[in-house]
């Protein structure tokens, strides 16, 4: 039972993979299909997907509303289950992890952005940050922690709590939490939806330098170009496959691309 | 309206879950509500009615002079003292114009021997009463056999017949005061159409034998038929002008034996009603808080409905609906399972030995009434409230707002809260200083003070106890304190039901073990003797007097001396006064004495029970039914000789027979020789057995039963409590179940970072725990000083000081903290067991 994944299989399926070896993988799926409900209401959200997301490097998914973007971060993050298939972070396979060692895995090498409400209204945003940290009962280095503060500029607000601070405050204090563990990977699902271009254009900008200087890896679903070329490759997904892949994207390029999907 | 209907039973059923908690919720209230009152009501039981029935033919009585009236408390006598009336008096009642008939009333003591044993224990007393020939007077009707004729043949109640198993025919004996007397049953009967009087066994006796057997020279009372045609106050005029009687009438006369019927009783209605008050409290913030907190959910949704064009009646009215359809069913259940538990209870308590009530189980329309009420009237409230407030914020805001109440504390709330608690406690203060019980009522204002403050309390102690739960438990600590801030009004009404019924639970605490001390603390101090011989029952003296000689003249017994005890009336009101030998009790049973001595009760003296050595050397008058007696005080002792009929002076028997009487005697002490104890005491215990009406008791089971009338009773006491606090903690356990549900998105958060599912349980239930902890602490601070207070001013004679239970209450604070742990289980464990993923998507 090695966890360790097949590389070839990867390989083979190339066309639709985006590493070309499994080892720099931070994340992967593997046949991966998602089925919700049964019967006549069955509904396919992920359909036999096979992607590896790049160690070190920031990863865009884009796609129309539905096609399973979010069900493929939760189920790569071990958030929720496969059907079939498999799903990696790093050499872990996480179908054979119960909730315990996923728990832990979450905690220590996963860090998670949602849209909204991604906070523990009762905790300072401080408290917020190391969270991931103190639930498994270190202190985050203070190199770290004073790095990821600066970087996200939230130095005087470390004391507040999450009512008293702005939404793009908000989603900072998220990010900080997901970078501040130094996780294996970051998913961020839509984390600049709800800001105004500015401090989505910020956030973006956190992501891009957590990426750069300190060769985090991120996945990120975005609906919006701008974004999305803020990544190294997107990824465009379309009910429930993989569909494209993009290296070096720009705004125009993915427009173009996303038009051509239909919308 | 139908459909509006249709639509909410819909949506009752199609969130189960929540509606299943609110139901429980108004379930369990109703059914301790109803419980509370039908077990209030079958221990009252029927006395009233049955002995309206029963003198429903007597137009007036003509009794004794009264000489005091009763005290009402647990160590005083429950009917006033009258002196004797003349032993023509019937002759010259009749003689009165305008009474048609008119029928003596004997009535003293006489209790049923069969087979050289007593017949019934327990509080009802044992009475003998002449036969009534004339039935419009007579109180008892015959159900079988024939009246008693001559002396020596009887007629017994039902229930007595039915506990003796005895039939007319049968031979059996008669205790009475003139000793032991053989009897024939003629005949059964009934006190109107109920078994027995209530809290009596009667013995009915021919009437010659009545004033022979019961000692006595008069009749007690007369009962008076009023000619027809005559004017029944004039005759009531000329009746009171009979000398050295007092005429009552009729319905005075049924309203005085109902009292006295029921009057023992009042000390556990009393209990019972304020049970019934924390049960209807306790249910109401249940549901209150149940109701909030789903509304407060639905806010957002019924924004949307209003935002899509739905009238705020409708909003409105589907709410009001659903919680009428919830209330009602839930109701209906409460009702069934409230009846059905008194049965429970009857059956587990009869378990131990006890009785918890006599008669049939009585479950009168208006329990259910008022249980119905407030439990459909309450959830419609609760619903209504809210609601209202829902549908009359404006749309959007009621989107945008999240389902969280705010944070923030009122603060002129708390500040009027402090203002009341202020004022409770000066009042408390004022009346123990004043002694006086008026004040103890702005005291009670502390309940209403603890609800304004509730919040402030809440999230004061959550930011007090923040840094300690950090460093016990890490962020879990951090957050359990937390989310208590977080939501200041709803964790206060948790709270509150908690900790009115540990505030409860501690003032019967208080007022059980002060109660219990001042009983059984004598007994335990001052007894000296190897053997005590008790009566039957301890209201009547049921010892032969000739028995303590005869145990005197046993080999091994050093010493033998008998307690008799009369009633007296000192100062207007009716006292225990009791007869001993001054020279031989002491050795036996030490009063100590503060002051005086005495021995100088032999001359004449009296000595009075109290801590107040300056009465020594005044002077007392008692009055007894046939003589009053003017004593010195030559004696103030510190102590009495223990149980609920404790005199409050002792005289020296002969001065206490030469005032009343022959005697019966109360107890008799017996001292044994040192050495071949085991035998002796064997010799004894056989001379006992033969002698109906005498118990014998070792010191040590002596000590130990003094104080056990208290300790049986606080046994049913706490039973209830039990209840009250299961019910209060069942308020925890919802509560903590809605606001998880509330927060589910947060908690989702929480696993999708990393938080194992053991650390949402710990959180969960340090939460519970920290709650529980602050209500219990609070509520037994606040029982603690009622209760102390309370007894100090009320108190006072029986209970003279008030003795905080610490080990009971420390036990108290530990078990309300375990069970709130435990009552958070469930929820907890629900909720680590649900999907990250579904708890992450519920709020958005
Ligand atoms: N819990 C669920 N039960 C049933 N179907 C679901 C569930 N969650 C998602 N789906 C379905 O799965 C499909 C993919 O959903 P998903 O949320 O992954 O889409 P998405 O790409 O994130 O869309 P969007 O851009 O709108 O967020 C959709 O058709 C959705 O209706
Ligand atoms: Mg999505």
């Amino acid at each position: 039972m090695s966890p360790h994944p097949d590389s070839t299989v990867v390989d083979q399926q190339s066309g639709s993979a985006l590493s070309s070896n499994a080892d720099d993988a931070a994340a992967m799926l593997v046949g991966a299909v998602k089925r919700y409900g049964s019967g006549q209401s069955t509904v396919v959200a992920l359909d036999d997907v096979t992607i590896a997301f790049p160690a070190g490097k920031f990863t865009a998914v884009m796609g129309p509303s539905g096609s399973g973007k979010s069900t493929m971060m939760h189920c790569a993050a071990g958030l929720d289950q496969l059907t079939t298939g498999r799903a990696f972070v790093g050499n872990t396979d996480l179908s054979t992890l119960d909730d315990r060692a996923l728990t832990m895995l979450r905690r220590e090498r996963i860090g998670f952005v949602f849209q909204t409400l991604n906070l523990v209204g009762t905790l300072t945003a401080e408290e917020n940050i190391c969270l991931p940290l103190t639930l498994s009962g270190r202190r985050p280095s203070d190199g770290v922690l004073d790095q990821v503060v600066s970087m996200l500029r939230l130095g005087d607000r470390m004391r507040h709590r999450p009512a008293e601070l702005s939404g793009g405050q908000q989603q900072r204090v998220a990010i900080a939490r997901a970078l501040v563990a130094r996780p294996h990977v970051v998913f961020a699902d839509e984390p600049t939806g709800n800001l105004d271009t500015r401090s989505g254009q910020e956030i973006l900008g956190y992501l891009r330098s957590a990426v750069d200087k300190h060769h985090q890896s991120i996945v990120m679903v975005t609906h919006d170009p701008n974004a999305a070329a803020w990544a190294d490759h997107v990824v465009f997904v379309v009910d429930g496959r993989v569909h494209d892949v993009m290296d070096r994207p720009s705004a125009d390029s993915v427009l173009d691309v996303m038009k051509g999907l239909g919308r | 309206m139908s459909q509006m209907v249709r639509s909410a039973a819909r949506s009752v059923f199609a969130s189960r879950g929540r509606f299943l908690l609110t139901g429980t919720a108004i379930t369990l209230s109703v059914a301790f509500l109803v419980a509370t009152l039908v077990l209030a009501d079958s221990m009252r039981g029927r006395a009233a009615s049955d002995i309206a029935e029963a003198f429903a033919g007597t137009d007036a009585v003509v009794q004794g002079v009264s000489l005091g009236e009763p005290g009402g408390g647990p160590g005083d006598p429950a009917r006033s003292v009258r002196q004797s009336l003349d032993p023509d008096i019937t002759e010259r009642v009749v003689a009165v114009d305008g009474v048609d008939r008119a029928a003596s009333q004997w009535s003293g003591f006489a209790k049923l021997v069969v087979d050289g044993s007593t017949v019934g224990t327990g509080t009802a007393s044992d009475v003998g009463r002449n036969w009534v020939a004339d039935p419009a007077l007579n109180p008892f009707r015959l159900a079988s056999g024939r009246p008693p004729t001559e002396v020596g043949e009887i007629v017994i109640d039902r229930s007595l017949a039915d506990d003796a198993g005895v039939a007319p025919g049968d031979v059996v004996q008669v205790l009475t005061a003139t000793g032991m007397h053989d009897a024939t049953i003629t005949g059964i009967a009934t006190f109107a159409s109920a078994d027995a009087a209530p809290l009596q066994r009667t013995v009915l006796l021919p009437d010659g034998a009545a004033s022979a057997w019961l000692d006595m020279a008069a009749p007690t009372e007369v009962l008076v038929d009023v000619a027809e045609g005559a004017d029944r106050t004039e005759v009531l005029g000329r009746l009171s002008a009979l000398s050295d009687a007092e005429v009552v009438d009729g319905p005075d006369y049924i309203r005085t034996m109902q009292d006295a019927a029921t009057s023992p009783l009042q000390f556990l209605n009393v209990f019972l009603l304020a049970f019934a008050v924390v049960a209807i409290l306790i249910g109401v913030t249940i549901i209150f808080n149940t109701f909030a907190l789903t509304v407060a959910r639905r806010r957002r949704e019924s924004g949307l409905l209003r935002a899509v064009g739905a009238e705020r009646r409708q909003v409105l009215g589907g709410v009001v609906i659903e919680a009428a359809f919830v209330g009602t069913i839930a109701t209906l259940a409460g009702l069934v399972c409230g009846v059905a538990g008194v049965g429970a209870l009857r059956w587990v308590v009869g378990l131990t030995g006890v009785s918890l009530i006599t008669g049939p189980t009585i479950v009168s329309p208006i329990s259910i009434a008022i249980a119905a009420t407030v439990g459909i009237g309450a959830t419609i409230l609760s619903a209504w409230i809210p609601a209202r407030r829902a549908a009359a914020t404006p749309p959007i805001e009621a989107l945008r707002e999240s389902a969280a109440e705010p944070r923030v504390v009122s603060r002129a709330r708390t500040a009027s809260g402090l203002v009341l608690a202020a004022a409770a406690i000066a009042g408390g203060a004022v009346a123990v200083v004043d002694s006086n019980p008026v004040w103890l009522m702005l005291a009670a204002a502390i309940v209403p003070a603890l609800v304004l403050c509730g919040p402030a309390i809440v999230t004061a102690s959550a930011r007090w106890s923040s840094p300690a739960a950090r460093r016990a438990a890490g962020v879990s600590g951090s957050i359990a304190t937390g989310n208590l801030a977080a939501s200041p009004r709803r964790s206060a009404s948790t709270a509150l039901a908690l900790m009115l019924g540990t505030a409860m639970v501690t003032v019967f605490s208080i007022f059980a073990s002060s109660l219990t001390s001042a009983v059984g603390t004598d007994v335990r101090e001052g007894l000296r003797a190897d053997l005590v011989v008790t009566s039957a029952t301890p209201d009547f003296s049921t010892i032969d007097p000739t028995l303590a000689g005869r145990i005197a003249e046993l080999p091994d017994v050093d010493s033998v001396t008998a307690l008799s005890i009369a009633e007296g009336v000192v100062a207007g009101k009716a006292q225990a006064i009791g007869g001993i030998d001054p020279t031989a009790l002491p050795t036996m049973y030490d009063l100590d004495p503060i002051a005086g001595d005495l021995a100088d009760l032999s001359s004449g003296g009296v000595a009075v029970v109290g801590d107040d050595p300056a009465r020594l050397g005044g002077t007392l008058e008692v009055e007894f039914e046939r003589s009053t007696i003017e004593a010195p005080i030559v004696a103030v002792v510190e102590r009495s000789t223990g149980g609920f009929e404790a005199p409050a002076y002792f005289v020296d028997r002969a001065t206490l027979d030469g005032s009343v009487g022959r005697l019966l005697d109360a107890q008799v002490f017996v001292d044994l020789a040192d050495g071949a104890v085991a035998d002796a005491e064997e010799d004894v215990s056989a001379l006992v057995r033969d002698t109906p009406g005498a118990f014998l008791a070792t010191q040590e089971e002596h000590v130990a039963s003094s104080g056990s009338e208290i300790a049986a009773f606080g046994n049913f006491i706490d039973g209830m409590l039990i209840l009250a606090s299961f019910i209060a903690l069942l308020g925890v356990a919802n509560t903590t179940a809605l606001a998880i549900n509330e927060r589910s998105g947060e908690i989702g958060l929480l696993r999708a970072v990393g938080a194992s599912r053991r650390e949402l349980r710990r959180i969960v239930r340090l939460e519970a725990a920290l709650l529980s902890f602050v209500a219990a602490s609070i509520g037994i601070a606040v029982g603690a000083g009622f209760g102390g207070a309370m007894i100090d001013v009320a108190g006072g004679a029986e209970i003279p000081s008030v003795v905080v239970p610490w080990l009971r209450l420390a036990v108290t604070l530990i078990v309300a903290v375990a069970a709130g742990v435990v009552a958070a289980a469930w929820p907890a464990f629900r909720v680590s067991r649900v999907p990250v993923l579904e708890l992450v998507s519920r709020d958005r």
